[in-house]
C-alpha cells in the first residue's frame, strides 16, 4: 500500500470516528432530554393526582392547598419550555416529544380544573389565560402571540397561562375546545372566560385582561423564557 | 433508540465531513515519517552553491530598499550571493531607490518598460547566469537573516526543483492585516505537511527558489493569468519533479491593509488558481502520478472554493432569519425581554452535528495556527490575530470566492492592483 493510500484511509478512519462520536453524543443528549422530560411528567402527574387527592381529602379547609397549586403551575411552565425546545430540535413530528405534549396538554386542563375548583371555594380570583396557537404553518402570529404571552407570564408571575396546541389529536383537547367555545382563528386567547383571536400588539392583547390583573407584580417565582407557555 | 431529525444544516453535513476529512489527513501526515524528518532537518550546509535572488519592482518605493537591505543581511557567504533589483517600469520613485544600490558589490540593476511581473522575472533569470540557485522576493517583503540557509538546505534531493518558505505578514496593523497573519500561520503548517508528500501547487512570490536547471528543462515563467508563481510550480508537477519546504525560512510580506486592496489581491490569486487548474492544468486534477496533488489537493482546494461559498449562502440566510425573527419580536415584546439573562441548563445546551462538527474543526485550525506560528518561530501576537480572525474571514473570504468566480465564468479581466 502507497503512502498516500495508508494516510488516506487512517484519515477515513479519524473521520468516521469523530463524526461517528459527534453523532453518538447528539442522540445521547437527544435520549437524556426526552429522560427528563418523562421524569418531569410523570413527577408533575403524581404532584397533580396528590392535589386532587388533597382537595377531595380537605373538603373541610381545601383552600389549605392553594400554595401546592402555584407551584405546580410554574412546574408546568418550566416543562412547557423544556417541550418546546425539545420539539425545535427533535422536529414536530417526533412520536415520542407528541406523546409528552399530549400528557402536558392533559395535566394543564387538570391544573386548570383543579385552579377554578379552589377559586370557587376559597373565593380567590386567579387571572386565567388559555392560548390556543398552531405550529403547522397556519399561524403566522402565533409566534408574536407567544412571546407576548411569554413576556406577560414573567412580568406577572401571578397570572396562570395554559398554552394548547389546537391541532393536537387528543380527545380531551377537542373536549375542552369545545367547552370554551374556542374557534379555529389562531391565535387565540381566552382570558377569564373573555375570548380574543388574533394577535396585533402586546397593548392590544393586555385590554382584555380584568383591570387591576397587570398592576400587580406579586411574584410567585414563575421565570418563563421567551417560549414558556406558549409553543410547547 | 437514535433520535435525529431532518433539519437545513443536513445540506452543510456533506462539506463538513470533507473538511474533517482533509484535516484529519493532514494530521496524520503531520506525524508521518517525512514531516517529522523535515521539522528536525537543520540548516548546516555541506555545499555552499551560487546563488541569485531576482527582486521585481512595479512602484514600490516605500518598501523596496528595506527589502534590499534585509536581504544584504542574509547570512551567506558574500561571494556565493548576488541581487539583481529589476524595476518593470514603474512610474514612481522606484528607480530612484533602486540605483542607490547600483554600486553594491552584490547587487545588479536593470531598469526596463512595463511588462508584467513574468517578463522582469525572466530578464533576472537570464542575468543569473552563475547561480545554482535562483529565488525572487517580491519588493515588499523582508527575510529573517537565516531563511537563505535553511533554503538551501532544503534542496537535499536531486529531484526537488523549488522550495518555498514560511511566510508572514510584516508588522500587523490594521484589522485586515492582522487577519492575514493568522491565516499566513494556518498556511505554514499547510505548507509544511503538504511539501513533505509533494503536494504544493504554488510556490509563492515571496522568497521560493528553484533550481537553474528548472528554467532549461521546462521552461521561464509566464504571463499565466497573473498567476505565474502557481502556474510555474504546476509545471514542476507536470515534469514529475518536487518542490519543498523550509518551514524555518521567514519571510514577512506586507500585507493589503484595506478590504478593497485585499480583494484585489485575492480575487487575482483565486481567479489565477481557478483559469489554471481547471484550464491550462486540468491534466492534474485525478493524476495518478502525483495522487497526493491529484487526488487530494487540488480537489480539495476547489472545493473550498465551492464549500466556502456555500458555506456563507447557508450563515447568510440563517443570519437573515434569525435577524429579522428577532426584529419582529422586538417590535412585540420590550427588547430587554428577548435578551434576558437565564440560568444554565445542560437541557438547553445547543448541542447539534452542525455546531460540534464546526467546533472540532475550527478548534483544530486554531491549533494547525499555532503549529505553524511555533514551528516557523514567526514572531508577533497570534491568540489576538486569531480573534480577528474568527470575526472577519467568514464574511470577507466569500467575497472574494463570490467575486473569482463570477469573474472566470463571465470571463472578466482581473487587473494586478
Amino acid at each position: 500500500m502507497s503512502f498516500f493510500a495508508r494516510n488516506a484511509l487512517i484519515a477515513l478512519g479519524i473521520t468516521v470516528a469523530i463524526a461517528g462520536t459527534v453523532a453518538y453524543t447528539v442522540n445521547y443528549l437527544n435520549r437524556a432530554r426526552i429522560t427528563e422530560l418523562v421524569a418531569i411528567e410523570n413527577q408533575l402527574s403524581i404532584d397533580t393526582l396528590s392535589l386532587e387527592t388533597q382537595f377531595s381529602l380537605l373538603e373541610t379547609a381545601p383552600c389549605d392547598s392553594v400554595a401546592s397549586s402555584s407551584v405546580l403551575t410554574n412546574e408546568l411552565a418550566d416543562l412547557g419550555d423544556r417541550l418546546a425546545y425539545a420539539e425545535a430540535q427533535l422536529g414536530k413530528n417526533n412520536v415520542q416529544v407528541m406523546q409528552l405534549k399530549k400528557q402536558y396538554s392533559l395535566l394543564e386542563i387538570r391544573d386548570y380544573l383543579i385552579t377554578k375548583k379552589l377559586a370557587a371555594a376559597c373565593g380567590a380570583k386567579p387571572v386565567t389565560v388559555l392560548y390556543f396557537y398552531s405550529n403547522s404553518g397556519d399561524c403566522s402570529d402565533c409566534d408574536k402571540a407567544g412571546y407576548a404571552l411569554s413576556y406577560l407570564n414573567t412580568t406577572y408571575p401571578a397570572l396562570r397561562v395554559y398554552s394548547f396546541d389546537y391541532n393536537l389529536e387528543l380527545g380531551a383537547l377537542k373536549t375542552f375546545i369545545t367547552v370554551n367555545k374556542v374557534q379555529r382563528a389562531l391565535p387565540a386567547f381566552v382570558v377569564n372566560g373573555k375570548h380574543l383571536y388574533g394577535f396585533t400588539s402586546l397593548e392590544d392583547l393586555e385590554k382584555i385582561f380584568p383591570k387591576g390583573a397587570l398592576a400587580s407584580t406579586t411574584a410567585t417565582g414563575s421565570t418563563s423564557s421567551p417560549q414558556a407557555s406558549s409553543k410547547p | 433508540m437514535v433520535i435525529m431529525v431532518w433539519s437545513p444544516d443536513v445540506y452543510i453535513y456533506p462539506f463538513l465531513f470533507l473538511a474533517l476529512y482533509f484535516e484529519s489527513f493532514l494530521l496524520v501526515t503531520f506525524l508521518s515519517k517525512p514531516a517529522r524528518m523535515r521539522r528536525l532537518k537543520t540548516a548546516e550546509l555541506s555545499v555552499v552553491p551560487n546563488v541569485a535572488i531576482i527582486v521585481p519592482c512595479w512602484n514600490e518605493e516605500t518598501t523596496i530598499a528595506g527589502t534590499v537591505e534585509s536581504l544584504l543581511a542574509l547570512e551567506y557567504p558574500k561571494e556565493k550571493l548576488s541581487l539583481i533589483l529589476i524595476n518593470d517600469g514603474s512610474t514612481d520613485g522606484t528607480p530612484a531607490v533602486i540605483d542607490r544600490f547600483a554600486e553594491h558589490p552584490q547587487i545588479t540593476t536593470i531598469h526596463k518598460e512595463n511588462g508584467g511581473k513574468f517578463t522582469a522575472m525572466n530578464i533576472g533569470i537570464e542575468h543569473a547566469k552563475d547561480a545554482e540557485l535562483i529565488g525572487f522576493l517580491d519588493a515588499d517583503s523582508f527575510v529573517a537573516p537565516d531563511s537563505l540557509r535553511e533554503i538551501v538546505a532544503a534542496f537535499d534531493a536531486p529531484d526537488i526543483a523549488a522550495v518555498t518558505a514560511s511566510m508572514s505578514i510584516h508588522k500587523p496593523i490594521t484589522l485586515f492585516q492582522r487577519m492575514q497573519y493568522a491565516e499566513y500561520s494556518l498556511s505554514i503548517t499547510l505548507r509544511h505537511v503538504f511539501a513533505s508528500i509533494n503536494g504544493l501547487y504554488v510556490a509563492p512570490g515571496p522568497f521560493s527558489f528553484y533550481r537553474r536547471s528548472v528554467f532549461t528543462e521546462i521552461g521561464l515563467f509566464k504571463h499565466a493569468y497573473l498567476a505565474e508563481d502557481m502556474e510555474m510550480s504546476m509545471r514542476v508537477q507536470r515534469a514529475g519533479l518536487r518542490i519543498g519546504n523550509a518551514i524555518r525560512a521567514r519571510v514577512y510580506t506586507k500585507g493589503p491593509s484595506t478590504f478593497p486592496k485585499l480583494l484585489t489581491q485575492r480575487v487575482r490569486w483565486t481567479t489565477g488558481f481557478l483559469r489554471n487548474a481547471l484550464f491550462d492544468y486540468r491534466d492534474l486534477l485525478g493524476n495518478k502520478k502525483n495522487k497526493v496533488l491529484g487526488m487530494l489537493v487540488l480537489p480539495f482546494a476547489l472545493y473550498a472554493v465551492v464549500g466556502g461559498i456555500s458555506l456563507f449562502v447557508y450563515g447568510l440566510y440563517q443570519t437573515i432569519t434569525h435577524g429579522l425573527h428577532t426584529i419582529s419580536m422586538a417590535q412585540t415584546v420590550p427588547f430587554s425581554f428577548l435578551f434576558s439573562w437565564h440560568p444554565f441548563n445542560w437541557f438547553y445546551l445547543p448541542f447539534t452535528i452542525t455546531t460540534l462538527l464546526g467546533a472540532a474543526l475550527m478548534l483544530n485550525v486554531f491549533v494547525w495556527m499555532m503549529l505553524g506560528k511555533y514551528l516557523s518561530k514567526t514572531p508577533g501576537k497570534l491568540v489576538l490575530n486569531i480573534a480577528i480572525f474568527i470575526v472577519l474571514y467568514g464574511i470577507v473570504a466569500p467575497v472574494w470566492l463570490i467575486r473569482s468566480v463570477s469573474d472566470v465564468a463571465l470571463g472578466t479581466r482581473t487587473p494586478w492592483r
